[in-house]
């Protein structure tokens, strides 16, 4: 018995398998059949059925009626026999492709019938749909988009931070060599820094972006060399004859691509390397270098108190990014506690490295990209308000329709069937227009926005661009049909026409989206206002210098040795001497970093030195310039003298400080003559000898700090032998830059030369500003077009249905003014309704910006009064046309109109 | 009620293969002229069971000699069938406790 059920079951479960396997075969063949073979798929519905009636014609006659009687009573049991077939398509599903199709040819002629309004719609929503793409593409490049490495997720920057206060960038190398010997989370973890050196290779002298870095960089960022072989720990005892790498573009610039360049030399800095290595193409981390080296000598013994290094790791593949954190959370803090002079408050953040590289820009991309998304959202809504306006003056059209028999399904389908054609349209415009927006935006980026050239349109933009397409579609599709599923066939049929008193409901729906406009226009002008009034505060910052005809050069003596600084400071004070008599330059000067542009800061004190300096006593910038340099930058002395030649290495040191130190550290004594101490690059004694104006050195968007100025001749150890060299020129800078050039190789042939002007640098420095600001003003006004467009569409549309009305009053005694007052209340109460809502929003929106505002609030007064004034004007103007029209209507002429 | 034309054509069909007039006919009479099928109702369910799968057809000659579409039931169709069965069972038991004078 048992074996019996046995037997069954397994019979059961095979049968099972095999009837579902077959059972679905044999659907999506039947599908299939319904859909290709549809002639005949209907041949065979038609047989089947003829076969039915005759067979109920044969039994009736058999039942003893006549012929006649028989296929009466047959025909009537099948009635409707169209119907029946129609029942059986739908069964097969045919009429779902069937209908689909009719509709979109339904859809293409309604659309060629109305050229204009397609074509209007059309162009706002590509507008809409481009600008959003084209921003996406940048936000996709920059910040969506993973790094070009090996699971690039695992690789994370490692910052200090001091508690509770800001994040410092960089890391001491102690701390550094601590957390790697200590923390178990991380498979290869790095040390860096990077700047421009003096480069030789071959004959000529330029500057070239060069890394220094620890032996386990490449690993953290799983790179391997095309060539050669990578740096080791024992390359790090080398020093300055080091081996170093050479990136892939430099390689193919300055060494033809040859593969002998093994072993070749370059000269960086004051020593002669041979190249090992090259990297792969496209890599140029950090910082676009070209040249990567191992840490120096003096790198390597940096106390804890220099943060001078930026650090990344990569993070075991068994470790969470968490876990890495609280381990280093922990050895920080056994290293405050060991080491409370230097290490007392600092910690340590991980930080996954894209999300760091992009902290900067996110939120500015974010910014346009909400700002982006509005002016789409206003562009629906002015595309779903003419959408509805067409869809009320097709009622009668819909209604014909509905009375012959299509479902309110069938009906609310062809609309949103019309949008989709038309929102796919736009799509594919505005996939053009974004091609070139995408560029644009690319150009005016601010140059500092990491993995810009990683914009661009991709598989992942299209992706977004349709869907925002079909997004929009159902946002401007959805409303009409809603509307068009609610007429009512009587009423529409009866209407003489689409003229007749505006229906209420699709009013009121077209009301609403004018007013959705509005308010999102003022978001969007009261963001841009804000910016505006930002950046020209931010142009009108006094710098406390003056930039105009200030042309900069970087130079460098490449030397080391015991003889590097008397050689380099002779060079200097030869080369700034030479440069101030050359015509054309009223001075000139040169500083280790010019306003904008500081590189050094730190501790200082008056009188006398602690017994133990600490790094969190007073902090000021230090600069360090030649004689000469605050007449070429034009910084005003205030009291006191300026550095002299006879400032120097042998006479007593001296210092020069601006205003703001002044004020913090003397309060009104008088600091001239009184004695300064710097924790720069010596401990001596300096005495003030002069006080200068405040310069914005970090940039026009910072206060001035408190400066300490030293004479390069007594500070040529500390400052190094990069200087920029300042230059106060007559006429426009650039002329100047051939002879600067040719005078200063004549003297020395090996130095390289940078120029920039500095103009041109603090462009750099507002570059950010200047974009944001740009993109929102643009998108500001492309939203108050289309507000306007909105504003006026709805009251022409409203006086051209009311005109019966409006003949009405005015045949009663109406005042052209009275018309023209109905009218206008209308706009202007729309408008009332979504500027209050506007402000709302904005209240909302802007605080997200605070941080990109200068001397501005987010909710300054002026910019809403302003925002508030100029939409009031536009909506009255928009809204005045139509409401003049319906003033000069003549009455009779408007009742007649039945 | 929608499912019990489709359990009757389902039950009709499991014993031989029939065309639709047929289906319609024994329908009628197997419930004693009760059920009369129409014709409306009939050609789209047995399109839809079809197209579900639960019954294949083929065109064959009718006991007349004509050509006429013959259905018959599938194992899915046949599993259907049977959860349909005992379905309206439970439906019907359950409405007569309900119906049934007290």
């Amino acid at each position: 018995m048992g074996t019996v059920v046995g037997g069954n079951l397994v019979d059961c479960a095979a049968s099972l398998k095999e009837s579902f396997g077959m059972r679905w075969a044999n659907v999506i063949r039947l599908r299939l059949r319904s859909l290709f073979s549809r002639n005949k798929v209907e041949e065979e519905l038609d047989e089947e059925l003829r076969y039915h009636l005759e067979r109920q014609i044969e039994a009736g006659i058999a039942a003893g009626m006549t012929l006649e009687d028989a296929r009466y009573t047959a025909l009537q049991s099948i009635r409707d026999i169209e119907q029946r077939k129609e029942e059986c398509r739908d069964m097969r599903r045919l009429n779902a492709i069937d209908n689909a199709a009719q509709d979109f040819r339904y859809a293409i002629r309604g659309l060629r019938k109305r050229p204009m309004f397609a074509v209007i719609t059309v162009l706002i929503m590509a507008l809409g749909i481009g600008a959003n793409t084209a921003v996406f593409s940048v936000v996709n490049g920059v910040l969506l988009k993973p790094l070009a490495y090996r699971d690039p997720d695992r690789i994370v920057t490692l910052t200090s931070s001091w508690k509770g206060g800001a994040k410092v960038r960089r890391v001491s190398r102690p701390d550094f060599e601590d957390w790697h010997k200590q923390s178990t989370a991380f498979s290869a973890m790095a040390y860096y820094r990077s700047s421009d050196e003096p480069t030789i290779a071959g004959s000529s002298a330029e500057f070239v972006h060069v890394a220094r870095v620890s032996p386990e960089f490449f690993q953290v960022l799983s790179i391997a060399p095309v060539l050669g072989r990578l740096l080791t720990v024992e390359d790090e005892k080398a020093d300055d004859s080091g081996p170093v790498l050479i990136s892939y573009s430099y390689w193919q610039s300055h060494f033809g691509g040859n593969t002998n360049v093994l072993g070749q030399t370059l000269r960086v800095g004051g020593g002669v390397q041979t190249v090992v290595g090259v990297l792969p193409p496209r890599f140029q981390f950090p910082d676009h270098s070209d040249v990567w080296r191992t840490a120096d000598a003096v790198d390597r013994t940096l106390p804890r108190t220099s943060l001078s290094f930026l650090a990344i790791g990569r993070l075991k593949s068994n470790a969470s990014l968490e876990q890495a954190q609280a381990q280093l959370t922990s050895i920080a803090a056994r290293l405050a506690h060991q080491y409370p002079d230097s290490n007392k408050g600092r910690t340590v953040a991980a930080t996954r490295m894209r999300d760091d590289m992009v902290a900067n820009v996110r939120l500015t991309l974010y910014l346009l990209l909400g700002a982006v998304g509005l002016v789409l959202l206003i562009a629906c809504a002015n595309v779903a308000t003419l959408l509805l306006t067409k869809a009320t003056a097709r009622t009668r059209e819909i209604a014909i329709r509905a009375a012959v028999g299509a479902g309110q399904g069938r009906i609310i389908r062809q609309l949103i069937t019309e949008g989709l054609l038309l929102a796919l349209a736009a799509g594919g415009f505005g996939l053009m227009m974004a091609w070139f927006g995408s560029k644009a935006l690319i150009a005016l980026a601010p140059a500092d926005v990491p993995r810009l050239s990683e914009a661009g349109i991709n598989g992942r933009v299209l992706a977004f661009t349709f869907g925002i397409s079909m997004l929009c579609s159902l946002l401007f599709g959805l409303a009409p049909a809603l509307y068009a599923s609610r007429v009512d066939l009587n009423e529409a049929l009866k209407q003489g026409g689409a003229r007749t008193v505006v229906g209420g409901g699709a009013s009121r729906l077209r009301g609403a989206f004018v007013i959705a406009e509005i308010a999102f226009s003022v978001i969007l002008l009261a963001g841009a206002g804000l910016l505006i009034k930002s950046f020209v505060a931010l142009s009108n910052v006094t710098l406390g210098f003056r930039p105009e005809h200030l042309l900069l050069m970087k130079t460098s003596l490449p030397v080391n040795g015991p003889n590097a600084d008397p050689r380099t400071r002779r060079f200097f004070k030869q080369l700034v001497s030479e440069v101030s008599s050359l015509p054309g330059v009223s001075a000139a000067g040169a500083t280790m970093g010019p306003p904008g542009d500081v590189e050094s800061a730190g501790s200082y004190w008056i009188d006398h030195l602690p017994e133990r300096p600490s790094i969190n006593g007073e902090d000021a910038v230090f600069s360090v310039v030649t004689p000469g340099t605050f007449a070429a930058l034009d910084i005003p002395l205030k009291r006191g003298r300026h550095f002299e030649d006879g400032d120097s290495a042998s006479a007593p040191f001296t210092v020069v400080i601006n205003e703001a130190l002044a004020r913090k550290a003397f309060r009104g004594q008088d600091p001239i003559g009184r004695i300064l101490f710097a924790g720069f690059d010596s401990d001596k004694p300096m005495k003030i000898i002069g006080i200068v104006g405040d310069v914005r050195q970090w940039g026009p968007a910072h206060k001035p700090d408190a400066e300490i100025y030293m004479p390069y001749d007594q500070h040529v150890s500390g400052a190094g032998t990069n200087l920029i060299v300042v230059v106060r020129t007559a006429t426009a800078p650039e002329a100047l830059i051939n002879t600067l050039r040719r005078t200063v190789r004549e003297l020395f042939p090996d130095v390289p030369l940078r120029f920039t002007t500095m103009e041109d640098s603090l462009h750099e420095e507002v570059a950010a500003p200047r974009f944001r600001t740009l993109l929102l003003g643009i998108f500001a006004g492309l939203s108050l077009c289309l507000a306007v467009t909105g504003v006026y569409g709805l009251t022409a549309y409203v006086v051209g249905q009311r005109s019966n009305e409006i003949g009405l009053r005015m045949a009663m005694g109406a005042t052209p003014r009275q018309v023209l007052r109905l009218v206008l209340n209308h706009g202007i109460a729309l408008a009332g309704i979504g500027m209050a809502l506007g402000f709302l929003g904005s209240l909302a929106g802007t605080r997200l910006m605070r941080s990109m505002l200068f001397e501005v609030t987010p909710t300054d007064p002026l910019i809403y009064a302003a925002v508030a004034l100029t939409l009031g004007t536009v909506v009255v103007c928009a809204s005045y046309l139509p409401a003049r029209r319906a003033a000069k209507l003549d009455p009779l002429l408007a009742l007649r109109q039945e | 009620m929608q499912g019990t034309l489709d359990l009757l054509i389902l039950k009709t069909i499991a014993l031989e293969p029939m065309h639709g007039w047929a289906i319609a006919q024994r329908i009628r009479q197997m419930s004693g002229d009760v059920l009369q099928v129409g014709q409306g109702a009939l050609y789209p369910s047995l399109h839809k069971l079809e197209q579900n799968g639960w019954i294949r057809s083929e065109w064959a000659t009718s006991e007349n000699n004509r050509r006429a579409k013959y259905y018959t039931l599938t194992r899915a169709g046949r599993k259907a069938m049977e959860e349909e069965a005992a379905q309206w069972e439970r439906l019907s038991a359950a409405i007569s406790l309900i119906v049934r004078p007290v």
